[in-house]
């Protein structure tokens, strides 16, 4: 049976997806959706109905909050996964904006089409000052660690995250972690290929970046970005090398950890694809917890910064993330997360935001 | 044509394929005002309309049939307009669904007591159009009885507000004549849409009963056993607080179930438990179990085979009197034809003991068994529906109400009648291809 014909049209998926919210028009919904699959028969010969239909998956954050729901095990990410991989194939001159990432990808290896060398320049010009020996944690042939450190693309360039790239190579030296940075030998995860439905492409990337990370003899790969832990752990093929979120290799490293000295009011946002798609919903918690951050949980809902969808529709990014915020209240409130992709949303609508690590970083430093 | 228009036609039944040319336009209004506009807009293009809520149901009422049509979706007519603590009432736009409107009234310790398994997408304005309710309807009653008044705007534009003693409306003349046909809720409750768009309703709410219940669940060797234990359970007037029926499951869905089984939940008291005992040999079940159970229950329609796909032919069977106590028989006859059809029974459920109402809108109490078959291949949509007539003509012989919480008028020639003679004073215009008498036909193509 074809997935999407196990749809029974329910309806269960409406009212939890961030753009059927957004947009409140059955067409944005997971069933709308699945139902032009499932009469596609009666409607392929009408060009520009295909046309609104590719275009509609894309209009999509992937945050597989309607896979959970469905009651008829529809495996829905794997159904957009799909159709958007079959939409560009058929009419690839819909998705031509979409040439300058796949460009930058195949030629410089990351999604912002910089310098290859530049993933390790940013950062170092602003920490080496904080971490002197920080070019010695650069990875280069030869070298070796425990720990690889896999920072992806948005933290490798964005100047917005360079505070979590301080608190994790600040926790990474106070725990006297064995590491390396991949630095420019760094290859985007393949993640953004993916999510346009490019396995073939995504592999490219993925091939280089296990080939460095077992040259280094790394045991473990540790990542902020749940995005690029999804490609590391489920589909870079890395053997006994264990792909980790930050927030779990840091959880079991740490049995304790100082009190936090922040006594602001804080909210957990839960990022999708670490809680929902990757199942990691125990080690942040347990982290804040141990932390004695005094947090409350945010609905379990999107911050409209997935499936591509800051690229493919901005408008809509912003509009998601602008609901979200009134909806729950955030304005005097600072919002701990632990995704670069979830943070950049979340700054983008003005809200005061923090990953963990930073956290975890402060706490640890307060303490000496 | 644009996707807007085609999607529009996605709902839970199985008339989905739709004739999508004849969807003139498509709207999400979120106002009265805007309603009035698009009403007139199609009255002035001799359109018909069908209102549409979440689209859950199973009687393909809001797919519109064949009708060149505007479809007006509620779906951002969402607000919780007032709420009255004291006077026990929400007024609320019929886009709204009963989860939304508990989520407001939860702190402050009240609920409105409709819960169809569909409560997360089902609308209030759905729902009274289709009278549905929960497995709860035994204690709280189905949704027209919960409603309170209806707004409602004609094909002319004209404004209704229905209630349980009459019609008032801006059309005094209208007022007068619908009042003198004595129309009330019981009118509006499973309309279809056939009469209006509803803009707004008042339901009512009541405190949240915090009780101590305790779950329990009784296994039967046959069905006639199974039927006489509710029907016990009904003349005893006992205070079952949720109580389904698992009549049957295909063996991919069944899990270690022993069927036929009946669970409950009641008040803990000892009367109560020996009356119970009395009827059936009940075992408890801890809280986990009752839950268990509750979840197996409301995933039976969403989930499929291991192989083919699971179809609902028809909404639900309304067995009550004889259809019940001599159960066996009823089952026995519906699944040979449905056999003889080429469809395999998948799986049969339902609410019991529960309450509905017949076309002539007098209470009936029994069990409202819904059923699920694995569809034939290669059966034409045509050949399906005859399966569907078959079937209702099955449940008239057997004494079954056929979809008891979604009648069809077609399928009830009271209801039918009764709508036909308000339309002629209303005039029309409201998802009028149910009252087609090729409605069936119609349907068959869209299967």
């Amino acid at each position: 049976m074809v997935e999407f014909d196990k749809c029974v049209r329910c309806g269960s998926c409406l009212k939890i997806c961030p753009i059927f919210e957004v947009i409140g028009e059955e067409q944005y919904s997971p069933r709308g959706k699945l139902y032009l699959l499932q009469i596609m028969d009666m409607i392929e010969n009408d060009k520009e109905l295909g046309k609104e239909f590719r275009r509609l998956l894309f209009q999509c954050t992937l945050c597989g909050r309607c896979s959970e729901t469905c009651s008829s095990d529809v495996d829905l990410l794997k159904v957009w996964h799909e159709q958007r991989g079959k939409a560009i194939h058929e009419a690839p001159e819909e998705f031509a904006y979409l040439d300058a990432l796949r460009d930058a990808l195949s030629e410089v290896k990351n999604i912002y089409g910089l310098d290859p060398e530049d993933r390790a320049v940013f950062w170092m010009d602003e920490l080496e000052d904080e971490f002197p020996n920080l070019e010695e944690h650069v990875y280069s042939e030869g070298k070796t660690a425990e720990v690889m450190v896999f920072l992806g693309c948005l933290m490798s360039f964005r100047g917005s995250q360079i505070d979590v790239v301080r608190g994790l190579i600040s926790s990474l030296e106070k725990e006297g972690v064995d590491y390396l940075l991949m630095g420019a030998e760094e290859f985007c995860c393949g993640h953004p290929l993916y999510l346009t439905g490019d396995d073939a492409g995504a592999k490219q990337l993925r091939d280089h970046n296990r080939d460095v990370i077992h040259k280094a003899k790394a045991k473990t790969v540790v990542t902020c970005c749940p995005g690029c832990l999804i490609q590391l752990s489920k589909y870079h093929e890395l053997g006994d090398v264990e792909a980790l979120h930050h927030t779990q290799f840091f959880d079991r490293l740490l049995k304790t950890t100082p009190k936090t000295k922040r006594s602001e009011e804080f909210a957990y946002h839960d990022p999708c694809e670490l809680h929902r798609i990757l199942g990691i919903k125990k080690e942040p918690r347990s982290l804040l917890n141990k932390m004695k951050v005094n947090f409350r949980e945010m609905d379990l809902a999107c911050c409209g910064g997935g499936g591509l969808l800051r690229m493919t529709d901005p408008n809509l990014s912003d509009k998601v993330i602008q609901l979200r915020k009134a909806k729950e209240r955030i304005q005097d409130t600072t919002v701990v997360t632990a995704c670069p992709s979830c943070r950049e949303q979340l700054l983008s609508a003005g809200s005061k935001t923090v990953d963990i690590i930073e956290l975890l970083a402060e706490a640890l430093e307060d303490e000496q | 044509m644009r996707i807007r228009d085609v999607v529009i036609g996605a709902n839970a039944s199985m008339y989905y394929r739709l004739n999508f040319s004849k969807i003139r336009g498509v709207f999400y209004p979120r106002s009265e005002q805007e309603v009035l506009q698009i009403v007139l807009k199609a009255n002035e293009q001799g359109l018909d309309i069908t209102p549409k809520g979440g689209g859950s149901g199973l009687s393909g009422a809001c797919t519109g049939g064949d009708r060149e049509r505007f479809m007006i979706s509620t779906l951002q007519m969402r607000e919780i307009l007032t709420i009255s603590k004291d006077q026990r009432y929400v007024d609320v736009q019929p886009g709204a669904t009963p989860n939304e409107i508990n989520d407001l009234l939860e702190p402050l310790k009240m609920k409105f007591y409709v819960a169809p398994s569909s409560r997360d997408i089902a609308t209030v304005g759905g729902l009274i159009s289709t009278d549905g309710g929960g497995n709860d309807t035994w204690v709280n009653g189905t949704m027209r009885d919960n409603t309170i008044r209806v707004k409602m705007i004609l094909y002319n534009g004209a404004q209704l507000v229905v209630d349980w003693d009459g019609v008032r409306s801006n059309d005094k003349s209208l007022e007068e004549k619908l009042n003198r046909a004595g129309m009330t809720i019981h009118d509006v409750a499973s309309s279809h849409g056939t009469l209006g768009i509803i803009t707004e309703l008042r339901v009512r709410i009541k405190p949240l009963v915090e009780e101590e219940l305790i779950g329990g669940v009784a296994e039967f060797d046959d069905y006639d056993s199974l039927g006489q234990a509710i029907q016990s359970l009904i003349d005893a007037k006992f205070p079952v607080r949720y109580g389904e029926a698992i009549v049957q499951a295909h063996e991919d869905v069944r899990g270690d179930l022993r069927l036929p089984l009946l669970v409950l939940e009641y008040p803990r008291d000892d009367a109560l438990q020996e009356k119970l005992t009395a009827i059936a040999d009940f075992r408890h079940l801890s809280k986990e179990e009752v839950e268990y159970l509750k979840d197996t229950r409301i995933k039976l329609p969403k989930r499929n085979p291991k192989e083919g796909i699971q179809v609902a032919l028809f909404e639900g069977y309304g067995l009550h009197g004889k259809s019940l106590t001599e159960m066996s028989h009823s089952i026995t006859e519906v699944n040979e034809l449905l056999m003889e059809d080429g469809f395999r029974p998948f799986a049969k459920y339902g609410h019991a003991p529960s309450k509905w109402y017949l076309g002539d809108n007098s209470e009936a109490f029994g069990l409202v068994m819904h059923s699920r078959e694995i569809r034939p291949e290669g059966r034409s949509g045509k050949e399906i529906f005859k399966t569907v007539a078959r079937i209702v003509d099955k449940c008239l012989e057997l004494g079954i109400t056929p979809k008891p919480e979604h009648k069809w008028p077609f399928s009830d020639d009271v209801k039918k009648k009764r709508i036909m003679k308000l339309r002629d004073i209303i005039g029309g215009g409201f998802n009028s291809f149910i009252l087609d008498d090729n409605a069936g036909e119609v349907l068959g193509s869209m299967v």
